[in-house]
């Protein structure tokens, strides 16, 4: 465990539990939140006099603090076919181990939700402060062969808890638009960190010229491409507008999302993180 | 076009030209999203054609391996042209030369003329039938109404082998009058005798021949061949007494065919030239309209299939070659 992912909250944690983020909970804490009266916090080490001789209603007044609250931080991963093709397993493990170091770091919880096909009961771990729990799905994933597509990621939000969370959704987004905007709007009530992973060879190691047979991962249907320097920019252009629409997609539900197209890095991930705090 | 094949359970392997349906035989590589990439019509349009190669080659193969070959049809066909029947005097004379001696190394025998430029005429022939019939003592029977020209040469070519006796027109026409029975008429039908001497025809023979040339409606070329200082067609005798049939049977067979009231023509050739000309003549006039049916033997596709199958074969593995993946 050598680096974290140093996430800042923009948003105020409702939970009751003391932790390392910003909450709505009053209770110990170094920041001044506001006032109250003394017969509803019967602490008289916190009487403000001066506040109390300005009341108009004449009653004792107390300085009330923000308590320092945690959070749970859930990782939403998406296991379909086109996720275990290059390097994009290894990240996600990388990502997954990370994420739950940090969270146990900040003193907050770590759960995870694998997405396939169909629910699995292996690829779900309620949250929880045990990093043995994750060193064992880590293993598991590294162990994993990737098939199947991504249905039942519309379906993981009934795995999360009411209480807004920080939720990091992996996927590659190789999915209709359609779904996408669904399972988003099945998010809102979260804070949605959206991490789309693309592998560059895709659209840069085309060849020039060239017969092409292209298979899907998911549908395993396939296509023919006759490579000619006309084409090569085309489908690069696709490409790009794909990156454009998801991004306009995410940014439609409130969320930015940060596409990691090269290999597993902390500080990239730590530096979108400290661009949506600010 | 009749299509069949020597051994039919082989066009089970028919089933094999699916293949390409389902697999696509190339090295593929992996793609995360395939609807994302913008569809390209030239890709697609090679991609459906490399599949029917594919098909096809396999198709090609198996039909090659069945033995397909088209069967023997007729082909119902309209164009210009006659029935002829060559009827040939196969008499001892017609070995002499025109000048009416044993043909020496210079000048050639009426049978080798006749021969010679009966085998350009028939080569020359577009459509309609051809028979041959020779007579010599009796009728021979050579070649009966056929189309194949080889067949007609080669009976021509056969007149070769020395003659025989005696001449025997009447006997001879006969046979050439039976070839037309049980033809349907169409187009002009034709006998061209080709003689150097006459017989006398009896009166049985002469009624029958009328009749028949009546019903078969042939028209009549006499190709005489004249041996010199011997009677013409048209020659009048100078002594009354030796107008008759026995002393010029040549003159009196000219008026009996005249007065068959059918088309007739005669012509008095005195060399080989004059023969030539004779024989363009008739090329020339008896090209009426003709409705026949052709032939058409069997023939072998196998090679064919075999060879659009090694095409098809090239092609794609061309195609193997400008495989790539993503470099």
């Amino acid at each position: 465990m050598t680096e974290q992912l140093l996430y800042r909250l923009p948003w105020q944690s409702p939970a009751v539990y003391p932790g390392a983020h910003t909450g709505q909970t009053v209770g110990a804490g170094p920041l001044f939140k506001r006032h109250g009266s003394l017969l509803a916090h019967p602490d008289p080490r916190r009487i403000d006099v001066r506040a109390s001789v300005l009341n108009p209603f004449g009653d004792y007044q107390v300085r009330l603090y923000q308590q320092q609250s945690n959070i749970t931080v859930w990782v939403i991963a998406d296991l379909s076919a086109s996720m275990g093709y290059a390097d994009k397993p290894e990240i996600l493990r990388q990502f997954v181990q990370t994420a739950a170091d940090s969270a146990f770091a900040y003193g907050d919880k770590f759960g995870f939700i694998g997405c396939g096909d169909h629910f699995e009961q292996r690829w779900f771990v309620a949250a929880s402060q045990q990093p043995a729990t994750v060193t064992g799905l880590c293993q598991q994933l590294a162990q994993h062969r990737f098939s199947g597509s991504a249905k039942h990621l519309a379906q993981a939000v009934q795995y999360l808890p009411s209480q807004r969370a920080m939720v990091f959704l992996l996927t590659d987004c190789h999915y209709p638009l359609p779904q996408l905007r669904n399972l988003l709007a099945t998010l809102q009530g979260h804070d949605v960190i959206p991490l789309v992973l693309w592998h560059p060879d895709d659209y840069t190691r085309l060849p020039q010229w060239g017969l092409l047979a292209l298979q899907d991962l998911e549908s395993q249907h396939s296509r023919l491409l006759l490579m000619r320097p006309s084409l090569r920019p085309k489908l690069q252009m696709a490409y790009w507008q794909r990156h454009l629409a998801l991004k306009n997609s995410f940014r439609a539900m409130g969320s930015e999302p940060l596409f990691m197209t090269g290999p597993y890095s902390t500080p990239t991930i730590n530096h979108f993180l400290q661009q949506r705090a600010a | 076009m009749n299509l069949v094949v020597t051994t039919p359970w082989v066009l089970a392997g028919l089933l094999l030209a699916l293949l390409p349906v389902f697999s696509r035989g190339m090295t593929t590589s992996p793609t995360p999203y395939l609807p994302l990439l913008p569809p390209d019509p030239l890709s697609a349009v090679l991609a459906v054609l490399l599949r029917l190669c594919a098909m096809t080659a396999i198709a090609g193969l198996v039909l090659g391996m069945a033995g397909l070959y088209s069967s023997e049809q007729r082909v119902e066909r309209i164009g210009l042209g006659a029935h002829i029947v060559l009827l040939l005097d196969r008499s001892s004379s017609m070995d002499n030369s025109f000048a009416g001696r044993a043909p020496n190394g210079k000048e050639e025998s009426k049978a080798d003329a006749a021969r010679r430029l009966l085998t350009a005429f028939v080569q020359q022939r577009q459509n309609g039938l051809m028979g041959v019939a020779e007579y010599s003592t009796s009728p021979l029977y050579v070649m009966p109404l056929t189309e194949n020209k080889q067949a007609v040469q080669a009976a021509i070519a056969a007149t070769a082998t020395p003659a025989l006796g005696f001449t025997h027109v009447s006997k001879g026409l006969s046979m050439a009058l039976s070839f037309f029975q049980g033809q349907t008429v169409t187009g002009s039908r034709i006998i061209v005798l080709v003689s150097d001497g006459a017989a006398v025809i009896d009166h049985d023979s002469e009624q029958k021949l009328r009749e028949w040339f009546k019903q078969q409606q042939v028209h009549l070329y006499w190709v005489f061949l004249r041996t010199a200082n011997s009677p013409g067609l048209f020659d009048k005798p100078e002594d009354s007494r030796d107008d008759n049939p026995q002393v010029m049977p040549e003159r009196y067979l000219h008026q009996f065919f005249s007065s068959l009231g059918s088309p007739y023509q005669a012509y008095q050739a005195e060399s080989p030239n004059a023969l030539k000309q004779a024989i363009a003549d008739i090329d020339h006039l008896e090209n009426t309209p003709l409705h026949y049916w052709e032939r058409i033997p069997k023939q072998d596709l196998s090679g064919l299939c075999y060879r659009w199958a090694s095409i098809m074969l090239a092609v794609l593995l061309a195609v193997k070659f400008c495989e790539r993946k993503p470099c």
